[in-house]
């Protein structure tokens, strides 16, 4: 078995992939294959140790709650007050109601977890308002599209807690290592917005100024957001509690939040265990063919070969991620996130830890590369999904002409996260117990 | 098909919120009183083998589980076709693979009597059955769909498999997504004029 071998089996999955067969189907497709060919019928025997493993593991457990927890946030509508508190407080910066976009979908993402429901959401309020008020249209658009990525790396994130499933980390340190590269890149977005907007003028201010007493009853609609956060990430940095326990605590808070609404109901729930169920059954059935497809390349050690053979080129860690960001670019253009992840972290994880990258860090840069996956034509999930909101129907190029400035911006911030690794790795240092 | 993926999506359901307050008791009672009730990070495992096992067919009957489109709505009718069969059939086989594999593992746990290696020391039996009945409910609710897809095929009613079984493409998830927006939407004005 050599370097060839691999690569072949990597482009046949891939092709898989690309003319549509399921994406868990192909892992343990591949996995099977591979085992029965090298191993034998022995092979599957030790299948059911390896799915039970996964399915009975505590950690995972998190992503039904998180889920669940964001459904419940969403299907009862606390999530969407959240736009009108956030626009009478950003709207009067330069740039105005773009900031609210960035700002909103940071936040709604990050509570609910789904760039689908944020596009849907806060397109559907914030689009009409800013054609009305002519800000320009593939900017406003690109700010929907990229600031939706941000709710995968602002914790809690399902993708990190795959990431650290796959890769045996610590979900605690790569929840708190997503705060500070988080909060920076939407930093980044709203300084673009600002400069674009000082460039171009365009876009009227905002002309009614509101008034503080409407400033402070708006606040309202951000308690909820805030309450979840503090609660689900403060019981983690403090190491109260594991990331399945504070996902816990977030479903009771949200379901405390939904009876405040007066929005508790049994269809309200019945609604979310829906949506909860398809996708975790989704996300599940596809980490577990990952895993079986890892049982495949571990037995066969394809993970040594391939770190020795990058290794003999004797690449420097910097040099070799940008290597891997050139990879996933291309990647990104015809995957989603999720088989990104389950396709290349069991490869590029030994690879990258082998010339003394760090784990946690290496889990924040993934996740990166995924949000730049997510707005990358011609498979970028979140493109389409703003194509599909907007009211005036125009083309499809404005809304990525709008996003690629977005995409450079995360591109720098890459970069500036490979030179100043503490960006990531600072606050993890400081939890308790660490 | 959809009956049964209801049942089952609110059986996840309320063993995901069952959970949720187990586990959330068991911390604050550890935090405040330092009480421990042991196991619920136990429980907490045997809860997703058994909902996520579950949700795989709740999954499948909302044809949630993910494909990638760029190809697929490009390509003439009768390819589309033939690969929906092919998705639907390979998952069916996928199943097959985990509900056969599963029960080995639930006949060696009976054979040698086998128990979690956790204070409570849980017979694995238990959890691990009602694991397997989850993943015997994904094969069979997986044949049927395999079955009724092979039927469409061999009777030539590609127009009907490709309704049944296409990739479920992102504009008609963010129809889903948009629709209930708006019914959000006109609660919230429902409210306000009352």
């Amino acid at each position: 078995m050599g370097i060839l071998e691999v690569f072949i089996v990597f482009f046949c999955g891939l092709a898989m992939l690309l003319i549509g067969m399921p994406i868990a189907v192909v892992m343990v497709g591949l996995g099977v294959f591979g085992g029965v060919v090298m191993f034998g019928a022995p092979f599957i025997n030790s299948i059911g140790n390896v799915v039970w493993g996964v399915q009975n593991e505590n950690i995972l457990t998190a992503v039904p709650l998180f889920v669940l927890m964001g459904e419940i946030l969403l299907r009862s509508g606390v999530a969407d007050r959240m736009y009108g508190a956030l626009s009478i407080w950003l709207g009067r910066l330069p740039g105005g109601l773009l900031h609210t976009n960035v700002g909103c979908c940071s936040l709604f993402a990050a509570t609910t977890g789904s760039s689908l429901a944020t596009a849907a959401t806060i397109g559907t309020v914030a689009l009409p308002a800013l054609n009305e008020r002519g800000y320009p249209k593939p900017q406003a658009l690109g700010s929907l599209a990229a600031g939706g990525t941000l709710g995968i790396l602002i914790p809690p994130s399902i993708a990190l807690l795959i990431y650290g499933s796959l890769t045996n980390n610590s979900i605690s340190q790569l929840f708190v290592a997503g705060i500070i590269p988080g909060m920076l890149l939407t930093g980044l977005f709203m300084l673009y917005i600002a400069a674009a907007h000082a460039v171009s003028g365009g876009g009227r201010r905002d002309v009614r100024v509101p008034s503080w007493e409407e400033r402070w009853r708006s606040l309202g609609g951000l308690i909820p957001p805030l309450v979840i956060f503090v609660i689900v990430m403060g019981s983690i940095y403090f190491g109260i509690a594991t990331p399945t326990e504070s996902a816990a605590l977030g479903v009771l808070t949200a379901l405390v939040f939904a009876a405040v609404e007066r929005k508790l109901s049994f269809a309200m729930l019945h609604t979310a265990f829906q949506h909860t169920a398809q996708l975790t059954g989704m996300i599940l059935l596809i980490i577990v063919g990952a895993f079986i497809l890892n049982l495949t390349l571990s037995l066969l050690g394809v993970a040594q070969l391939m770190t020795k053979w990058v290794v003999s080129f004797d690449l420097s860690l910097t040099a070799l991620l940008f290597v891997m960001i050139g990879f996933y670019l291309i990647l990104g253009c015809f995957l989603e996130v999720l088989s990104i992840q389950v396709a290349t972290i069991p490869i590029a994880y030994p690879i990258v830890t082998a010339v003394n990258g760090d784990p946690i860090w290496f889990g924040i840069f993934i996740v990166l590369m995924s949000e730049i996956a997510m707005i990358t034509p011609p498979v970028g999930m979140n493109l389409y999904v703003v194509q599909g909101v907007r009211p005036d129907g125009g083309p499809i190029s404005e809304v990525m002409r709008g996003t690629l400035p977005f995409v450079l911006i995360m591109l720098v911030f890459t970069i500036l996260m490979i030179a100043f690794p503490e960006i990531a790795l600072w606050l993890p240092r400081q939890m308790k117990g660490t | 098909m959809q009956a049964i993926s209801a049942l089952l999506g609110r059986i996840f359901g309320y063993m995901c919120l069952a959970l949720s307050v187990l586990v959330s008791a068991e911390t604050i009672m550890r935090k405040a009183f330092d009480v421990s009730l042991q196991g619920a990070d136990e429980l907490g495992g045997y809860t997703l083998a058994v909902a996520s096992s579950l949700a795989f067919s709740v999954a499948l009957i909302g044809r949630n589980h993910m494909r990638i489109d760029l190809v697929h709505f490009l390509l003439p009718k009768a390819a589309q076709a033939m690969l929906n069969w092919l998705a639907i059939v390979s998952i069916a086989a996928f199943a097959g693979l985990l509900a056969w594999t599963a029960y080995d593992i639930v006949a060696d746990s009976i054979e040698y009597h086998s128990t979690a290696p956790t204070p409570w020391a849980t017979p694995l039996v238990y959890p691990q059955s009602l694991w397997y009945a989850g993943l015997a409910t994904f094969a069979v609710v997986s044949a049927i769909l395999a079955v009724r897809a092979t039927a469409y095929l061999l009777k030539g009613r590609i127009e009907a498999l490709s309704i049944a079984f296409s990739p479920k493409a992102s504009a008609e998830q963010l129809g889903e997504e948009l629709a209930a927006v708006r019914s959000r939407a006109t609660e919230q004005v429902g409210k306000a004029a009352e």
